[in-house]
């Protein structure tokens, strides 16, 4: 037993690598949340009148909302009057152009490059979010030449106001849910992507979110269409520092997916989760959603959670268009005490519409991590196919992890298949691995890695090393 | 609603069996208090025209070493509702916990609605438990293979159903089954026609 005591003591004092701070000056509004400063972002950000009112709607209806409470969480009391809702680094006049060395070095440090001649030779363009607002997109002028467009959203909005206009709030609508009404009053910034008729994306495109202010919250908005036939891989990263209050995260991403368009999103969220008590971390309230608007197109969810002190958040499909597919891939990890509620729905509604569902639920510590998901068949969904499998290891006594599938079919000719299983790391498989000269913390990431592998072996190659690296520091030490 | 405790080394066997033209709501809760308490949970509906059935089942695992299962499979036909909402809870310490939870549909008609909520939730880490659901319909391919064989459509769809619900047949009322089960498929070929 006082093994186990000190090997979580060495995990607790293990460190998050991501939470410094950087120390930059910025711009904030003041804190508290009504018209006037709703009014005042847009203006900071130089909207057109359309989007000021689309943002002062959404927060007449937040009014009206009431959080939602079903989740299996313990969430704290948010005072949404105590937040900062804008914070962006101050430019510098003399050199517009440039990103500020501080903001350069911020995102060197966390392995995210902004200069183009450091990455090989077209990997990845990234749009790095620095609270509020786009710090820079990188490779902007190769994807243009293809008539992609990847920018900013502040950037959309003033030069792609008609493509914005289209399809904002067309997949999550305003009054969707309570944090998504918060969102669209008060987003600040975030990605923006269209890929053209027929296109294939080049190289993957990334989305990198970082907290740094103190007392903010970030509601970044993301939109990504793909027009017919296209493909594009796209990946969300994102750190905050460490602090003992609780900073909100809600954001919003929309993808919508034409005919015969590829579409994979890939996440690795690595939030500051908190200390080992419990102070602080990240709230990551977002709602993710996809349509898969016309006949056979495909939207791909993968998902690597290992941050956050609490995590609501259900990556879905509405599998509209007929013969359309989705697949959800995700991988939770929570330690100490953090807690996830997290999983996905897909919304059957098109002819021989096909889903799978992955989820590997990892829970250690005083931790609670659920899976939360819904299937449903509409009637018009014929020969609709799914099949989810919901695993759950747990590591440690005091840690819990639940599954709460929710199916519903309303048409004979669909299928729906669902299985999961809870168990724990056998003493069997460690045995085997220890009488092999393997130490037991290899062990058990040896061990837990090959339960995630399916997940893993999904994410693009740069996320698929930097996840399992994550999934082998968040579990330090959590054996007993 | 129904409420059982389970004392240590005792097995309950609860067995549920609905027939058409039945509509019930049944809530139980069991509690396993004791070691080796064990629970046997067996239902099976079948349902051809507007019945609504719903299951509501809470199995809570209080003390180490219980074993519980759960097995609920039925039919549904006609314009009925059935709906499941299932759970079983782990208290924290009930170490060797054994829990099986399963629901498994076929929907006859466009008129059917299922829908089902397996849920788990576990606060002990030294437990096996597993759930599944599925909700599905007559395999055509089974189907195929009789009727080359020479059985008539509707004695090989009474066939289908009847190895489907297999499990859960309780002992004696087989033949009750088969005749609801040979109107049910009547029934619901008329439909169709």
């Amino acid at each position: 037993m006082s093994e186990e005591k000190k090997i979580i003591e060495q995990f607790t004092s293990s460190e998050y690598k991501e939470g410094f701070v950087t120390d930059v000056e910025q711009v904030f509004v003041p804190k508290g949340l009504n018209e006037e400063i709703i009014r005042t972002i847009s203006a900071l950000k130089e909207e057109p009148e359309w989007l000021l009112e689309f943002r002062l709607e959404a927060f007449r209806a937040w009014q009206q909302m009431e959080e939602p409470r079903w989740g299996h969480l313990d969430l704290p009391d948010i005072d949404y009057q105590d937040i900062i809702y804008y914070a962006a680094p101050k430019k510098d006049k003399d050199r517009p152009k440039e990103i500020d060395p501080k903001l350069s070095e911020t995102f060197d440090k966390l392995g995210i490059p902004l200069n183009e001649r450091d990455v090989l030779a077209g990997v990845v363009a990234v749009d790095a979010v620095f609270d509020s607002v786009s710090v820079t997109t990188t490779f902007r002028k190769t994807l243009e030449e293809k008539g992609i467009i990847f920018c900013s959203f502040s950037e959309a909005v003033k030069q792609h106001p008609d493509l914005v206009r289209k399809y904002l709030a067309s997949v999550v609508p305003v009054r969707d849910n309570f944090f998504a009404a918060l969102n669209s009053a008060v987003f600040t910034d975030g990605s923006f992507c269209y890929i053209p008729k027929g296109v294939r994306c080049p190289m993957e495109l990334s989305s990198y979110f970082r907290i740094n202010a103190r007392g903010t919250g970030q509601f970044e908005r993301t939109l990504i269409v793909a027009d017919e036939g296209s493909y594009v891989s796209y990946m969300e990263g994102c750190t905050a520092p460490m602090r003992d209050e609780h900073q909100l995260h809600a954001a919003v991403v929309e993808i919508v997916v034409e005919k015969d368009a590829d579409v994979k999103y890939s996440t690795v969220q690595n939030w500051y989760p908190g200390d080992s008590e419990g102070r602080g971390g990240i709230l990551n309230l977002v709602t993710k959603r996809g349509i898969c608007k016309g006949s056979g197109s495909h939207l791909s969810w993968t998902q690597v959670e290992t941050g956050s002190a609490i995590t609501w958040k259900y990556p879905s499909t509405i599998l509209k268009g007929d013969f359309s597919s989705s697949e959800f891939y995700s991988v939770a990890v929570t330690n100490n005490r953090q807690q996830a509620d997290t999983g996905t729905k897909m919304i059957h509604i098109g002819r021989g519409t096909k889903s799978r569902i992955v989820s590997k639920g990892i829970s250690a510590g005083y931790s609670q991590n659920s899976y939360r998901g819904l299937v449903r068949m509409g009637k018009g969904a014929d020969g609709a196919r799914n099949f989810s499998q919901c695993d759950s290891l747990l590591i440690g006594k005091n840690c819990g992890a639940h599954t709460f599938p929710d199916i519903q079919s309303y048409n004979p000719r669909a299928t729906v298949e669902h299985e999961a299983t809870t168990s724990k790391i056998s003493d069997d498989q460690l045995f085997y691995c220890q009488q092999r000269g393997i130490g037991q913390e290899d062990a058990v990431g040896l061990i837990v890695n090959g339960y995630a592998r399916e997940v893993l072996a999904r994410l693009p190659m740069e996320f698929a090393v930097e996840a399992r690296k994550l999934l082998q520091v968040s579990l330090e030490g959590s054996v007993g | 609603m129904e409420k059982h405790v389970v004392k240590a080394g005792q097995t309950l066997v609860l067995e549920y069996f609905i027939l058409p033209g039945e509509s019930r709501d049944i809530e139980v809760e069991v509690e396993l208090a004791g070691p080796g308490a064990a629970l046997e949970l067996r239902g099976l509906y079948l349902c051809s025209s507007t019945e609504k059935v719903s299951i509501r089942t809470l199995v809570r695992h209080s003390v180490p070493f219980c074993r519980s299962s759960q097995l609920i499979k039925g039919i549904a036909g006609g314009k009925a509702d059935v709906s499941f909402d299932g759970l079983i809870v782990v208290a924290p310490g009930a170490d060797g916990t054994e829990a099986l939870q399963e629901n498994h549909n076929i929907v006859l008609t466009d008129t059917a609605n299922v829908r089902t909520k397996p849920q788990l939730e576990i606060y002990a880490d030294d437990v096996k438990c597993s759930h599944g659901a599925t909700v599905g319909r007559l395999g055509d391919e089974e189907l195929f293979y009789m009727r080359s064989r020479g059985i008539p459509e509707a004695d090989a769809r009474e066939l289908q159903i009847l190895s489907f619900l297999a499990p859960v047949i309780p002992s004696g009322r087989r033949e009750e089954l088969e005749e609801a089960v040979r109107k049910t498929v009547n029934g619901s070929r008329q439909d169709s026609l």
